[in-house]
């Protein structure tokens, strides 16, 4: 059975199912969110307004039998907090549900009558659009608990209080396998989209669903075995390896050696208090407190890697699931803030209130710096949340996210690109992730870039890690590569063993070519990438984007940043040259 | 029999007590160091430790390994003073001389460091040499 697009209109309260249309039959996941923003939503809209859509799409393999690591969803639309294109992807159990039931996508647009909120309750038999007064001013903990009351063991996307009072910083929740809002599609403020279209929830129940079709089962078994053979063998995402014992906190203690663990918001390239941060730090705690902590938690069904956990208290309740990299980071050593305890209690405010941990990090360092409390201060850190989540005047700035906030308390060291803030790689002492922040169309975005060795991507020459040289090239295939795992619906910690494991990327590519029936090789990652970020560059452009976005923050150029003391040196000529491909051959 | 007498100096005796640490003090030198993942067993922790080595004053990072008994087969990335001097499966500068106060912070081989958050990062000389003659760049090495 062909793959259906749903389209949900809110105004009318209507659902209709149509075909996929050839021009989007080739794209799932991310390039589908993408060339149906591009088609269908004026990039010249106010992201809250009525010609706003939001859109959600499975990968490639999302629900395919055993494919591992496997179950990514991707939210798009236009951004509030960028006004440009956003792909947010999370994991957790909607993904796979919506494949199972025949669907590319759902569109979601419209706007109901004032003051009416939705649950949309998308089964085989239709949609179902119920009152969800019950559910209005509640946070997502509450939330899933009451919708699986009632709908049990189904997948459950919604929004916080932030998403109801349309913050920019507004996340969409995706219910874990234990029914936790741990899964965020956080950045971008779609949540926010979600909430202008006055939907406070959506449960997906896949029972009877037609499932995923797969036209080549031969080719999707072989590519899935390579794969999966690749991410058991590989020692950062084998079980018991990095990612597994530790979580993407792995990553702390090694930026922090590297001096490129962004401090005090980004006045420093390293934090005196890593190592309590750290996710050595969390399996300790695991360790000692037991009970329902755990490190090695996978977010959905089927995934191999399981860089997740479960962060516990003293008597070994848990408190919150996940705290990632980009979280103790944001939360701890950009705010100066070495207790764990406190890390994860504000990312617990953050899955219940709904906000992105990165954006919501920052923009308490941004406070501190201001000078609404001291950094280290981890009391009133934790206490800020209260401010959004009753909406008082602060709250509504500090959910705003970064910029706003910045411009409420007067501090120009603003880290932010295309209006989003950066991720918890510094770009003075980081180089290479910086070009992708600068350009890439997402807005400040470390997994808009990720790892593919450049030999597997085609990038030529010896690269000097220490040059300036080379580094558009780079970013530019690392943004393609990501561009097309983010369509194929695999966690992009693929990466690793798709890096280093010859057979890993050809399984990748023939995995996908057997579900679609498409004619994909390794060789096609990199091309059908860019095509992805041309459609979303272009968007950009059309909703006024200039090379002048394409700029890192000033403060980089003009502050050394310890302990290297070093500036950002790139030249806006070189990452003018990162999108210059886009128009080439046209008329001039 | 002549009994052997003499006055004792308690000043000049003190000032030689002093003399002599401070030589050898000069001999030593203190390194501070952080062990991650299972190389923390080596500095008495779990999964992260950190430990306060002396060494002779012209000791090398190689005297610190040996003194440190981590096998090669274990250790991943390697800093010292945030500037990258080992990636898993290259060694480099092994002779380079450590001083004193210097932070080494060396990591198991499982360590996830991937490819785009080393690119730009500060290395040693002798890193960047051999990654530059090696020309690929990979997570690692072995």
């Amino acid at each position: 059975m062909a793959k259906q697009i749903l389209r949900i209109d809110m105004a009318k309260l209507t659902a209709t199912y149509e075909n996929v249309p050839e021009r989007w039959s080739q794209w799932a996941g991310r390039g589908l969110t993408s060339a149906i923003t591009c088609d269908e939503v004026d990039p010249l809209c106010h992201p809250l307004g009525p010609s706003n859509k939001l859109i959600i799409a499975p990968g490639w393999v999302t629900g395919s039998p055993a494919a591992p690591s496997s179950g990514r969803t991707s939210f798009g639309g236009k951004s509030p907090l960028t006004g440009g294109i956003k792909e947010s992807n999370a994991g957790g159990l909607s993904g796979q549900m919506i494949a199972k039931l025949g669907l590319a996508a759902i569109i979601i647009e419209g706007t109901p009558a004032k003051g009416n909120w939705y649950t949309l309750v998308v089964s085989k038999d239709g949609v179902k659009f119920e009152n969800a007064a019950d559910l209005v001013g509640k946070g997502m903990y509450e939330v899933d608990e009451l919708l699986w009351k009632k709908y049990p063991k189904t997948a459950v996307i919604g929004i916080g209080q932030a998403g109801e009072m349309k913050l920019s910083n507004a996340g969409i929740s995706v219910n874990d396998p234990e029914n936790k809002p741990g899964r965020y599609a956080g950045r971008g403020g779609l949540g926010a989209v979600m909430g202008a279209r006055a939907v406070k929830a959506m449960v997906i129940l896949d029972a009877g669903g037609p499932g995923v079709e797969i036209k080549n089962m031969d080719l999707f078994k072989e590519g899935r075995k390579k794969l999966t053979e690749s991410i058991m063998e590989h020692g950062l995402t084998k079980k018991g390896g990095g990612l597994n014992s530790f979580g993407t906190a792995v990553l702390v203690n090694i930026l922090n050696e590297a001096g490129g663990l962004p401090t005090r918001n980004f006045s420093a390239g390293q934090f005196e208090g890593a190592t309590k941060i750290s996710g050595e730090a969390m399996a300790e705690v695991c360790e000692k407190r037991g009970g329902e902590g755990t490190m090695g938690h996978g977010c959905h069904p089927g995934c191999i890697i399981k860089c997740s956990n479960i962060y516990p208290n003293e008597s070994g309740e848990a408190i919150v699931s996940c705290i990632e990299y980009e979280t103790t980071w944001a939360m701890g050593a950009n705010c100066g803030i070495d207790n764990l305890d406190f890390i994860a209690q504000m990312t617990r405010e953050c899955n219940d209130i709904g906000l992105d941990t990165i954006e919501a990090g920052n923009t308490v360092a941004i406070a501190m710096e201001g000078g609404l409390f001291p950094f280290g201060d981890e009391v009133s850190a934790l206490q800020s949340f209260d401010e959004i989540r009753k909406g008082t005047p602060l709250g509504r700035i500090l959910g705003q996210g970064v910029e706003a906030t910045a411009k409420a308390f007067g501090v120009s060291r603003v880290p932010t690109c295309k209006g989003q803030s950066m991720p918890a790689y510094e770009p003075r002492a980081v180089k290479g992730i910086g070009v992708t922040y600068a350009t890439t169309p997402m807005g400040a975005d470390h997994t808009a870039g990720y790892t593919i060795a450049p030999e597997i991507a085609g990038v030529s020459g010896k690269l000097d890690p220490l040059s300036d040289e080379g580094k558009a090239e780079l970013s530019l295939t690392f943004q393609a590569a990501t561009a097309f795992i983010d369509s194929s619906g695999y966690c992009l910690f693929i990466a690793f063993p798709i890096l280093d494991i010859a057979k890993g990327w050809a399984g990748m590519a023939e995995s996908v070519a057997g579900v679609t029936g498409q004619a994909i090789t390794g060789a096609d990652v990199i091309p059908l990438g860019k095509q992805i970020l041309k459609m979303e560059r272009l968007f950009n452009e059309r909703a006024g984007f200039t090379a002048e976005d394409d700029r890192p923050p000033e403060f980089m150029r003009n502050e050394s940043l310890p302990p290297h003391n070093v500036k950002w040196t790139i030249t806006n000529e070189q990452l003018d040259s990162v999108y210059a491909w886009v128009h080439e051959g046209e008329p001039a | 029999m002549k009994r052997l007498c003499f006055e004792i100096d308690h000043h000049r005796l003190l000032t030689t007590i002093l003399l002599l640490r401070e030589k050898l003090n000069n001999r030593m030198i203190n390194v501070n160091v952080s062990l991650y993942g299972s190389l923390a067993r080596f500095g008495g922790g779990r999964h992260v430790a950190q430990v306060d080595v002396e060494l002779e004053s012209n000791s090398g990072k190689a005297d610190l390994l040996t003194h440190l008994d981590i096998p090669e087969n274990e250790r991943g990335y390697l800093f010292i003073n945030a500037v990258l001097c080992e990636v898993p499966g290259i060694s480099t500068g092994a002779n380079e001389l450590l001083n004193d106060g210097d932070h080494i912070g060396i990591f198991s081989v499982d360590r996830l460091y991937p490819y785009q958050y080393r690119d730009g990062l500060p290395m040693s000389d002798g890193l960047r040499k051999t990654l530059h003659e090696h020309g690929a760049v990979h997570h690692s090495y072995r």
